[in-house]
C-alpha cells in the first residue's frame, strides 16, 4: 500500500479496492500471482501489479523456509491455484533468491491500455528471469576515444600525485 | 627600392628549389598531379563490371550488395543502407583490412563499416588521430603569409592515450624567435574549424613512388619520406590523401571527412631540437568527434594535458625493427 496524496485525503478508506469484495480480491490476486510464478513476467494494470507485488515477495520469503516447512507448504498451495507450480516455487525460485533478502520482483510502467478504459498498465517480473531486459543495458566502453583520453589523463595524474607528495 | 626587392626575390628564387615557388602554386601543382593520377586510375575500368559485397554488422547479416568494380566505394555501399550508416561510419574494414571510406573496391569482398561507438574502436581512433594531425598540418601550411615558408616534416604516429595529436613542422628562419600567443592558437583553431565546417572529404589514392615523387618534387623532406614509406610497404606503393587542395602522405587510412570532427583545438607549439632544415617545432592539438562530445569541464582538463609536449620515440629507433627485409632508407640518419 503506497502512501500518496490521494490516500491522504481519502478519509480513511485506504485500501485499493479490487474486484467485488474481499474474497473476490483474494481470488484475483491468486490468479495473477499464479500467472507470475508460471511465466515470471506478466503484464497487468498498474494497480493490480502493485498489489500483487507484496504477495509475490512474501511467497518467496515463505518458499525459502523449504518444502518441509508446514506453513510454507500451506501458503504455496493456497496462493498457487495450479498445483504443478509448487515444485517450481521451492526448487527454482527459492534457490535463485537465496542470497537476497528482499526485492525479488521488478515493476515497470508501460503505455496505457489502448482499449476504451485506457487503464494504466505495468509489467511485473521476478528478477533473474530468462527474458530480455526490461530496461536497456547501459553500455560502458572503455575503448572509445574519449574514454581512452580520460584514461591517459588519469594515469598521468596518478604518476604526478606521488611525486608531489 | 623596387630593384632591391626584385633582387631579393631573385636571390630567393635561386637560393634553393624549395623556397622559390609561392605556397599556393605548390599546392595547385600537387593537386593537379593528384587529379591526373586519379583520373588515370579511374580510366582503368572503362567497362562497368559487377562485384558482390557482403556487408557485416549488427542487423545487416546476409546483406549482399552488387556494386561496380573500381567505382563503388564503401560509402556508396553505406548509401544503400541507411542514413545512419552514411553519417556515422568513419572507416571501413574490407576483408579484415582497414580501408578508407572513399577508396574504390576492386573485388568481391566482405565489408564492415566502423564507427566511433563500436565495441572495439581502436582502429577508428587511430585513424581519427591521424586525420586530425593531417588537418593540423593543412592548417599550418595555409595559416602563414606568403613570405613565410612552412615545411611539414613527417607526422609522428602517437597513441590516443598520449593526449594530443602532433604534427612536426619547420617554420621560416625569420620566425625562430617567435613564440605563439593565445590569440595565434585561437586563429589556427578558427582556420581548422572553417575546414571542418566545409565538411571536406579526404580522398585516398594509392600510387607508385614515381608519382608521389612528382607530387612532392618541391619538398626534399617529403621525398625522403616517400622513399622510406615505399621501401616499408610490401607492395611498394604509397598512399596519398587529398583534402581540398592539400595533398599529404599518410601512414594509414584516414577517416571519411573533416565534418566528423566536432571539438577541435590547436593547443601548443613546442620547440624541438635544431635540425638540418631549421628549428623543428611540434604543433599539438586536441579533438573529439561529433559522436563523442565532452562536457566543457572534461574538455578543459584534457586540453590542459594536451598542452604538454608529447614525447615520440625517435625515428631512428623505430625504423630498423619494422622493415626487416627492405633496403635501408636513404635518409640522413
Amino acid at each position: 500500500m503506497r502512501l500518496t496524496l490521494q490516500m491522504l485525503i481519502s478519509h480513511g478508506r485506504m485500501a485499493r479496492r479490487i474486484g467485488l469484495g474481499p474474497e473476490s480480491r483474494i481470488n484475483i490476486l491468486r490468479n495473477i500471482l499464479t500467472g507470475l510464478v508460471r511465466h515470471e513476467r506478466i503484464e497487468t494494470t498498474a494497480g493490480r501489479a502493485d498489489e500483487v507485488r507484496f504477495y509475490a515477495e512474501k511467497l518467496i520469503d515463505y518458499a525459502k523456509k523449504g518444502d518441509t516447512d508446514e506453513k510454507a507448504m500451506k501458503m504455496a498451495s493456497f496462493w498457487l491455484t495450479e498445483k504443478d507450480l509448487v515444485p517450481k516455487l521451492f526448487k527454482v525460485l527459492a534457490p535463485r533468491f537465496e542470497t537476497q533478502s528482499y526485492g525479488y520482483t521488478r515493476m515497470a510502467r508501460i503505455p496505457n491500455r489502448q482499449n476504451l478504459d485506457r487503464a494504466q498498465m505495468a509489467v511485473l517480473e521476478y528478477k533473474g528471469n530468462p527474458f530480455p531486459p526490461l530496461y536497456p543495458v547501459k553500455k560502458d566502453n572503455e575503448l572509445t576515444l574519449l574514454n581512452q583520453l580520460l584514461k591517459g589523463y588519469r594515469e598521468e595524474r596518478a604518476q604526478e600525485l606521488p611525486t608531489k607528495a | 627600392m623596387v630593384t632591391r626587392t626584385a633582387c631579393q626575390a631573385l636571390q630567393r628564387r635561386f637560393a634553393t628549389a624549395a623556397t622559390c615557388v609561392p605556397a599556393a602554386e605548390v599546392r595547385c601543382q600537387r593537386s593537379a598531379v593528384f587529379s591526373r593520377e586519379q583520373a588515370r586510375q579511374r580510366a582503368l575500368y572503362p567497362r562497368v563490371e559487377k562485384i558482390e559485397v557482403s556487408v557485416q554488422g549488427p542487423g545487416l547479416d546476409g546483406t549482399m550488395l552488387v556494386m561496380n568494380k573500381g567505382m563503388s566505394t564503401p560509402l556508396s555501399c553505406a548509401r544503400h543502407l541507411t542514413e545512419h550508416h552514411v553519417t556515422n561510419s568513419a572507416l571501413a574494414l574490407v576483408d579484415g583490412e582497414p580501408w578508407s571510406l572513399h577508396q574504390p573496391l576492386t573485388q568481391s569482398c566482405s565489408l564492415t563499416l566502423l564507427t566511433f561507438k563500436d565495441s572495439d574502436p581502436t582502429l577508428v581512433n587511430q585513424a581519427y588521430w591521424r586525420s586530425c594531425a593531417a588537418l593540423l598540418g593543412q592548417v599550418l601550411e595555409t595559416a602563414f603569409k606568403d613570405n613565410f615558408t612552412v615545411e611539414l616534416l613527417s607526422t609522428p604516429e602517437v597513441a590516443v592515450t598520449s593526449g594530443a595529436f602532433c604534427c612536426d613542422v619547420v617554420l621560416d628562419p625569420q620566425l625562430d624567435a617567435w613564440t605563439p600567443s593565445e590569440e595565434s592558437f585561437r586563429s589556427l583553431t578558427r582556420e581548422a574549424q572553417y575546414l571542418i565546417h566545409q565538411d571536406l572529404v579526404w580522398e585516398p589514392l594509392e600510387v607508385v613512388p614515381a608519382v608521389a615523387l612528382e607530387v612532392f618534387s618541391q619538398s626534399r623532406c617529403k621525398l625522403e619520406e616517400v622513399e622510406q614509406k615505399a621501401a616499408q610497404n610490401p607492395k611498394g606503393t604509397v598512399t596519398l590523401h587529398r583534402c581540398d587542395d592539400h595533398v599529404l602522405l599518410s601512414a594509414g587510412p584516414l577517416v571519411a571527412r573533416t565534418g566528423l570532427c566536432s571539438q577541435y583545438e590547436v593547443t601548443a607549439l613546442h620547440n624541438l631540437e635544431q635540425g638540418p632544415r631549421g628549428l623543428h617545432r611540434r604543433a599539438q592539438g586536441l579533438s573529439l568527434p561529433l559522436q563523442l562530445q565532452s562536457h566543457h569541464t572534461v574538455w578543459r582538463k584534457l586540453r590542459q594535458r594536451a598542452e604538454k609536449l608529447v614525447e615520440v620515440p625517435r625515428l631512428e629507433e623505430v625504423a630498423p625493427p619494422s622493415p626487416p627485409d627492405s633496403t635501408p632508407p636513404a635518409s640522413s640518419q
